[in-house]
């Protein structure tokens, strides 16, 4: 029984006790009054299990108050701090610290790529949330008769969208993205991600029209592939892996005529027909023979430079049929997988 | 000057979900948030959401409403609490109508699992990620409903003309500058205010900024005495490890492999409530049985299909923050400041003694926790009590129109000297160097047990460290995404709530749910069955006290 005599209960033992260590990081700093940049190295006490965040703390509490940074949950879960911890986007608060130090490493912090920055490590998230809102990140029933109680769904059909639902919007894909570099409009993966989200819901009846959108200029098809946003999410959504669902559900739609669409039919149709690639058919089967034409000087010097392979006799594999085995058990594969996920109305489901 | 029928500030679940409310009623609404909306720390809730669907065993709300009141050790309001657990179903049910991705049981049904206290299991979830998927919910239908937030605007005061509230000043974080923005109803849903302690589960944002303006503006706090310390959260950093995983079966033991709830709960043993855990694990860790200053979680039996299923987001943690991976080892956890039970003192639509001003959520006190609350019953207040406050304050409107509350511009003029203030000095001390001091005190004198000496310690030490506080030293005096202005400001915020807490605890001399004192056992139903109410006197704790509302259930011994 607690009573007085337990006056020791009131302070709890070894609460504070924690190792420490030293830690030197490189901030990258940009102040908006004079817009100027530069790097500022700090060197603070910190906790062995301290994170890069934590050593932010450190800095600003102990060294130098004017460094700003988002932070708030330090539990990888709402998403503010996102910055560059040695050039790759990373949530602050779950790198931890204790490899750098252990290497003798100076690591370097500074703001994500891809969004304008407002101070230091801060940057402007506007057109990353304008993107969110572009994909209509909402639920869409099309004024299904709602039910007085939940939607009936299968487990194996809500874990179709496990991965996009964890998401947290911390724009870490975004900031890796190499495609958004070029093309500053292409939607991006995080809105890709979120946009797959409901497509593979099975309460959304918005799917078709979601996908029409999204298979247009600045959508699916502009990702190049490069697995950056894969690498860098800190919370295993797998961005690229949720645009191509996304594409291959819009191929089951129909939605075939942008010339990404285009370009990776050729590639699967190639594939199938020869074993190989046929690059000499891939130009003009994506943007078309008209525009194929103007291409014809540059496809003039790859030749001379013996990069062409000859038009008039595709090369094929020499056992064709074995590709062609393969790409037949793979449909067959993908036929038995849930297409689309399914939610039941409660009052048609037969009680038993 | 702007102007809206209806501001809300702080944009997590009460706040979106009370703006959403108030929108389909058809009034203008807007949010104001420090924080852009699923940056709130609602979206850090694992376990789940409590409502009596009865889809795993026969359930009710009845049921819900007696675990709930004999967990608040009877301070919980009983009106209060069936209303939470009445409507809570249906907002469950509206909840996953607008997307949430709960976790399903095999015949496609909501699956509910089994949380402390609770009579059937009733909690409704999302593996152990429930507040991240409710807060993306609720911030998709945001944008559904096109609800203007103004993102990163700092609330500074909430203005009362005339007796009424009149709207609020905000300091816009990414431009600088003090807005006033005038509002017929304003509804506080700004959060808890956990990080007045050392160990929490809380985020950095939760410093009681919403509990510090009502009380500024005239409206009592109430019962601030009851902090729930959660029973299981990571040493290194606070972080919580969901009460889930002792719901999916896992066991406490002391560092001599003992499941030590045997001496405090024969048949609840983890599964009871979170202040009767607590106390066991402070006891175990206090004489000398812990590890490290912790006692261990051991989920190794729960076998890594369950852990990966059930459990994968407390497994990350564990992995990230305490450098074990809970299939093969247990996890070193400890009693960290969870929730605040306390709050502003609010009816069960939300509103509060001053006119026009409103609170719903952790901010509020209406009172569904009493002296503990029950977990999974936080989310589900925060969905409930949201959405009665903005269904309330847009009847008010559409009946009312324009209170004629106004913000005068001596009253921008005031509070832009105050900032100013702040802002442009250099003399002092450092704000984090008090938040610092403050956390380890209250950590230290105000925790788990308590007693008389050690709480007037604490007391002491708050009123030292408010007048401190009076000259911050900030090294930023710029206008552009100054977070040194804010963490200054926050900080007074949770020297006030402190204030509060500690004065509170110092005057309740019995042992209820969260407060409990080892020179008070036990519970004082004759004398102390009674919300405390903290009023602000001239900047001073003056308390004051109130009955407490019995329907159904008499207060009896609690045991589990």
């Amino acid at each position: 029984m607690a009573t007085i005599e337990n006056a020791h209960f009131t302070t709890l033992k070894g609460a504070y006790d924690t190792e420490t260590m030293e830690a030197t990081v490189k901030v990258r700093r940009f102040n908006p009054e004079t817009g100027k940049s530069r790097f500022d190295t700090f060197i603070v006490t910190i906790p062995v299990t301290a994170t890069v965040l934590d050593a932010l703390d450190a800095i600003k509490d102990t060294c130098d108050g004017t460094l700003s940074y988002r932070k708030s949950c330090r539990m990888s879960v709402c998403g503010s701090c996102g910055m560059r911890v040695d050039g790759g986007a990373a949530l602050a608060c779950k790198v931890p610290m204790r490899k750098f130090v252990e290497a003798g490493h100076t690591i370097t912090v500074s703001p994500m790529g891809n969004l304008p920055v407002i101070k230091d490590l801060v940057v402007d998230m506007t057109p990353f949330w304008d993107k969110i809102r572009a994909i209509k990140p909402y639920l869409d029933t099309k004024n299904a008769d709602t039910p007085a109680k939940e939607w009936r769904i299968n487990p194996a059909d809500t874990a179709l969208i496990h991965k996009e639902s964890l998401c947290i919007l911390c724009g870490c894909c975004v900031s890796e993205c190499i495609s958004m570099e070029s093309d500053p409009d292409f939607l991006g993966p995080a809105a890709l991600a979120k946009a797959y989200r409901f497509v593979g819901d099975a309460r959304d009846k918005d799917t078709r029209e979601r996908l029409r959108d999204l298979s247009g200029a600045h959508g699916i098809w502009d990702c190049t592939r490069c697995y950056f946003c894969n690498q860098r999410c800190p919370k295993g959504v797998d961005p690229r892996d949720a645009i191509a669902k996304l594409g291959a559900e819009s191929f089951k739609e129909g939605f075939t005529s942008d010339a990404g669409a285009k370009h990776a039919k050729v590639f699967v149709d190639s594939t199938f027909k020869g074993g190989y690639l046929r690059e000499t058919e891939l130009v003009p089967k994506t943007i078309g023979p008209a525009n194929a034409i103007k291409d014809i000087p540059f496809a003039l010097q790859l030749a001379r430079a013996g990069k062409v392979p000859n038009p008039l006799s595709p090369h094929k594999a020499k056992d064709n049929d074995e590709v062609k085995r393969l790409w037949k058990l793979l449909e067959k594969e993908a036929k038995g997988q849930p297409r689309r996920a399914t939610a039941v109305h409660p009052d048609a489901v037969q009680e038993g | 000057m702007i102007r809206h029928d209806v501001i809300v500030l702080g944009a997590g679940l009460a706040g979106m979900r009370a703006a959403i409310e108030a929108k389909r009623a058809g009034v203008d609404v807007a949010i104001i948030s420090k924080l852009h909306p699923t940056r709130s720390h609602s979206g850090a809730a694992e376990g789940g959401i409590n409502a009596a669907l009865g889809n795993a065993t026969e359930d009710s709300p009845e049921s819900h409403a007696y675990d709930t009141v004999k967990g608040s050790d009877y301070l919980g309001d009983q009106d209060a609490i069936e209303v939470m657990c009445r409507e809570a179903p249906d907002d469950i049910y509206e909840l996953e109508h607008m997307g949430a991705i709960f976790t399903r049981a095999s015949d496609g049904k909501l699956a509910q699992r089994p949380f402390g206290a609770a009579g059937a299991p009733r909690t409704v979830y999302s593996a152990d990620i429930t507040g991240h998927v409710l807060i993306h919910v609720l911030y998709e239908q945001l944008i559904k409903y096109d609800i203007k937030v103004y993102e990163e605007f700092f609330a500074t005061k909430v203005v009362v003309d005339e007796g009424r509230c009149a709207g609020v000043i905000a300091w816009d974080t990414q431009k600088g500058g003090l807005h006033a923005i005038e509002a017929n109803h304003v509804i506080l849903a700004t959060g808890g205010v956990g990080r007045m302690y050392y160990g929490t589960t809380n985020a950095f944002a939760c410093t009681g900024d919403g509990m510090s303006l009502a009380w500024n503006a005239g409206v009592p706090l109430k019962d601030m005495e009851f902090m729930q310390f959660h029973p299981t959260t990571l040493k290194s950093n606070g972080v919580l490890i969901t009460e889930g995983c002792r719901g999916e079966g896992g066991y406490l033991r002391n560092k001599d492999g003992e499941r030590f709830m045997v001496h405090d709960a024969p048949n609840a043993m983890e599964l009871a409530s979170r202040d009767v855990v607590s106390r066991a694990e402070w006891r175990e860790i206090a004489d000398g049985r812990g590890v490290d200053g912790c006692v261990m979680l051991d989920l190794t039996h729960l076998g890594w299909k369950k852990l990966k299923s059930r459990l994968p987001g407390s497994r990350e943690l564990a992995m990230d923050y305490a450098g074990v991976d809970p299939i093969e080892q247990p996890i070193p956890v400890r009693p960290g400041a969870h929730y605040q039970m306390g709050g502003v003192d609010c009816d069960i639509w939300g509103e509060t003694m001053v006119p026009g001003l409103w609170a719903a959520g952790e901010v509020a006190c209406v009172s569904v926790h009493g002296a503990n609350r029950l977990g999974g019953n936080s989310l589900m207040e925060t969905i409930v009590f949201g959405r009665r406050a903005g269904q309330a304050t847009a009847e008010r409107v559409l009946e009312q129109g324009d209170t004629g509350a106004r913000i005068e511009p001596a009253a921008l003029a005031d509070e832009d000297r105050r900032i100013a203030a702040i802002l442009n000095n250099s003399e002092g001390e450092r704000p984090g160097v008090l938040r610092e001091e403050l956390a380890k005190t209250m950590y230290d004198k105000a925790g788990v047990y308590r007693t008389g000496e050690a709480l007037l310690e604490c007391q002491e030490k708050v009123h030292d460290l408010r007048e401190r506080a009076k000259t911050l030293s900030l090294d930023d005096h710029s206008s552009v995404f100054n977070t040194d202005l804010t963490t200054a400001l926050e900080l007074l915020s949770l020297l006030e709530c402190a204030d509060c807490l500690v004065t509170s605890a110092v005057a309740r001399k019995e042992s209820r749910g969260a407060h409990s004192r080892l020179d008070f056992t036990t519970r004082d139903d004759d004398y102390w069955l009674k919300h405390t109410l903290n009023w602000n006197d001239g900047g001073e704790v003056r308390l004051d006290y109130r009955p407490v509302t019995i329907t159904k259930h008499q207060p009896l011994a609690r045991s589990y």
